[in-house]
């Protein structure tokens, strides 16, 4: 069934790579005198682009909708369309607070609010992540405005990974989910909260400016204020949103083909089962006030496996780790996501040896 | 990837968000009803920053900023690495391989992937999950969590129905009463399960179905109770069934999968939301 697809989508994408890519390299070519021609028939080019698109849009639904009927490929396809839209509402949110952080809040602000020394602005950045409510997907953009806003990155890190951890929704739902388990709510906010502290106070210590890979968007300084935000909700919806899909994509891909027996087969031993729900948590990518829902469905877990799985979903997932790429770079996150995987699980395996 | 395409991509994102909510109920499909308004909104603001970003560039305006930029972004790079960065610009798109360099009027390639869920909405369209799911996961996921909890843990419709009534109960209420109610409450009670037919691997009657989702498709749970005394419907048609649970001898959660016997079932068109 997914031969069938491919006629309709890849070429689509793949298309609008390469005569993008054409454009790209002419562009580099021609001199800047000719930069307005160039725009010109550019533009040109891309609306026809989309016209294209759609009118293969309107032939496909016409077509080909009835025609795709493969279970396998319906329901890889359902799960990334879940993935997507549910992610959406907080990508767009995330990215407009962010946007309005860099365009209406002035730097003074974070000045008064955020102690300047990192060791300091480190614990208030994980408490004040308690504050906002949302998901993964909103706090990337907004960790990189605040980075861009003069906040120290290792502080602005750990607000990213306790934001979406230990909200006030993600706490409610993972009292609703395991009710009658307080202790696991506790277990959850202590062990999530630790983790993000101290990741950022290695972060202090070891990390390095030039991992990051931070757009100086220091735009005209005559724009206007909206003019700033609209440009920075742009720029943001584009970076993050794109690998967003990506992330869905590789996370729709292993929800179909991943069978939960092999799970089940290894839930019996102790530690290997804490490793394998971790993974789990990383493989699936769930939005972060969703993820107690499904810890609490792995009945055949031990206590401290279904923590670790609601400690490193939020900090670690392919979703998250896309986008982390896509907002601070590759570098940032091949040393970024081991970090955060093993400060969580040490964190995990310390509160759950108390409070479990 | 252009400003125009940007704009135009971010219009079709909105539009799709906004189709799959305002006209059609398609959404339920993927995600919960409460997320119905705020995809309504998030598709809102993409449409609208869309047709703005178009419009600012078609008026021209970008051309002046493209000019501005470069300017002042190479007199404020204080960090290492940034000056060189615009200083040959070409090459730096060439290094990393993709048109995103620190060239802000562009997107990076990766750009182009937020078509998918657009051609994914008005192509594909999506089903919600059904029978492969249920079956693919294979064998029962076992007995809900067993916690210390008084006997008014339930507050489902049982808890509050006068001896004798038909109790309309989601599937996921059922086994969960079936599994963990120690008081065993469920015994020679009438309920009401509403789901979609699935075959069992051995061919020994059929399971009535539900997910249960908690977010979004990618967190769908399994619920299923085992029927034996009539035949298996067609896989995916959805019926309203009217029985009594097959109470297990012996420990509740021991039980791999629980029973209910028939008394009535008439097939259901589908119901608005899928899930539980």
């Amino acid at each position: 069934m997914s031969e069938r697809t491919t006629p309709g989508s890849a070429p689509s994408t793949s298309l609008g790579d390469s005569l993008a890519g054409g454009w790209d390299d002419r562009g580099d070519e021609l001199p800047p005198t000719d930069w307005g021609r160039r725009t010109g028939s550019r533009r040109t080019g891309t609306v026809w682009l989309f016209a294209l698109f759609i009118t293969a849009m309107a032939f496909g639904h016409a077509w080909l909708s009835d025609e795709l009927t493969g279970q396998a490929f319906l329901a890889w396809a359902t799960i990334f369309t879940a993935i997507s839209f549910q992610a959406m509402p907080f990508l767009v949110f995330g990215v407009a607070l962010s946007a309005a952080l860099v365009a209406f809040v002035p730097t003074s602000v974070y000045r008064r609010f955020i102690p300047d020394d990192p060791r300091k602005a480190v614990p208030v950045a994980g408490a004040s992540g308690a504050l906002l409510p949302g998901c993964e997907c909103a706090s990337v953009p907004i960790a990189g405005s605040l980075i861009k806003r003069g906040v120290a990155p290792a502080a602005a890190l750990t607000f990213l990974l306790a934001a979406p951890s230990i909200n006030p929704i993600v706490m409610i739902a993972t009292a609703v989910a395991f009710a009658g388990q307080p202790e696991m709510v506790l277990a959850r906010f202590a062990a999530s909260l630790l983790a993000s502290v101290v990741i950022g106070w290695v972060w202090v210590r070891f990390g390095r400016t030039d991992w990051l890979r931070l757009p100086s968007r220091t735009h005209t300084p005559g724009a206007s204020k909206w003019r700033v935000f609209r440009e920075s909700m742009l720029h943001d919806i584009m970076h993050a949103g794109g690998y967003l899909v990506v992330g869905a994509l590789a996370a729709a891909t292993l929800n179909v083909m991943v069978p939960r027996e092999w799970l089940l087969a290894v839930a019996e031993a102790p530690l290997v089962s804490v490793l394998v729900l971790a993974l789990l948590a990383i493989v699936l990518s769930i939005c972060s006030e969703a993820d107690a829902f499904v810890a609490v469905s792995l009945t055949d877990f031990s206590p401290t496996a279904k923590l670790a799985f609601m400690v490193i979903g939020p900090i670690v997932d392919l979703k998250l780790i896309a986008m982390q790429a896509g907002v601070f770079g590759w570098r940032f996150v091949a040393r970024f996501a081991p970090l955060c995987l093993v400060i969580g699980l040490l964190s995990t395996f310390l509160i759950g040896a108390i409070l479990l | 990837m252009n400003r125009i395409a940007q704009g135009l991509t971010l219009v079709l994102l909105g539009a799709a968000a906004l189709t799959s909510t305002i006209p059609t109920d398609l959404y339920l499909n993927w995600v919960k009803a409460g997320f119905g308004p705020f995809l309504i909104g998030a598709g809102v603001v993409m449409v609208v920053l869309g047709v703005l970003v178009i419009a600012a560039e078609l008026r021209g305006e970008q051309q002046a900023l493209d000019e501005e930029d470069v300017v002042p972004a190479v007199a404020t790079a204080g960090e290492p690495g940034h000056v060189g960065d615009h200083v040959d610009a070409s090459t730096h798109r060439e290094e990393h391989g993709e048109g995103h360099g620190h060239d802000h009027s562009r997107a990076p390639r990766v750009a182009w992937l937020l078509l998918l869920p657009v051609l994914a909405v008005f192509v594909v369209a999506p089903p919600a999950l059904g029978s492969y799911t249920v079956e693919s996961t294979g064998g029962s996921s076992g007995p809900p969590p067993r916690d210390e909890r008084g006997p008014s843990k339930f507050n489902d419709a049982l808890a509050e129905a006068g001896p004798g009534e038909v109790v309309e109960l989601a599937i996921q209420e059922f086994v969960m009463r079936a599994w963990i109610d120690e008081e065993r409450e469920l015994a020679d009670r009438e309920v009401e399960l509403t789901g979609f037919a699935v075959p069992t691997e051995d061919g020994q009657g059929w399971y009535l179905a539900r997910l249960q989702m908690a977010c979004c498709a990618a967190d769908a749970v399994v619920n299923k109770v085992l029927i034996t005394d009539q035949p298996a419907p067609e896989t995916d048609s959805w019926w309203r069934v009217r029985g009594t649970w097959v109470e297990p001898e012996g420990e509740l959660d021991e039980v791999s999968q629980h029973e209910l016997a028939v008394l009535e079932m008439e097939e259901v068109v589908n119901p608005p939301d899928p899930y539980e």
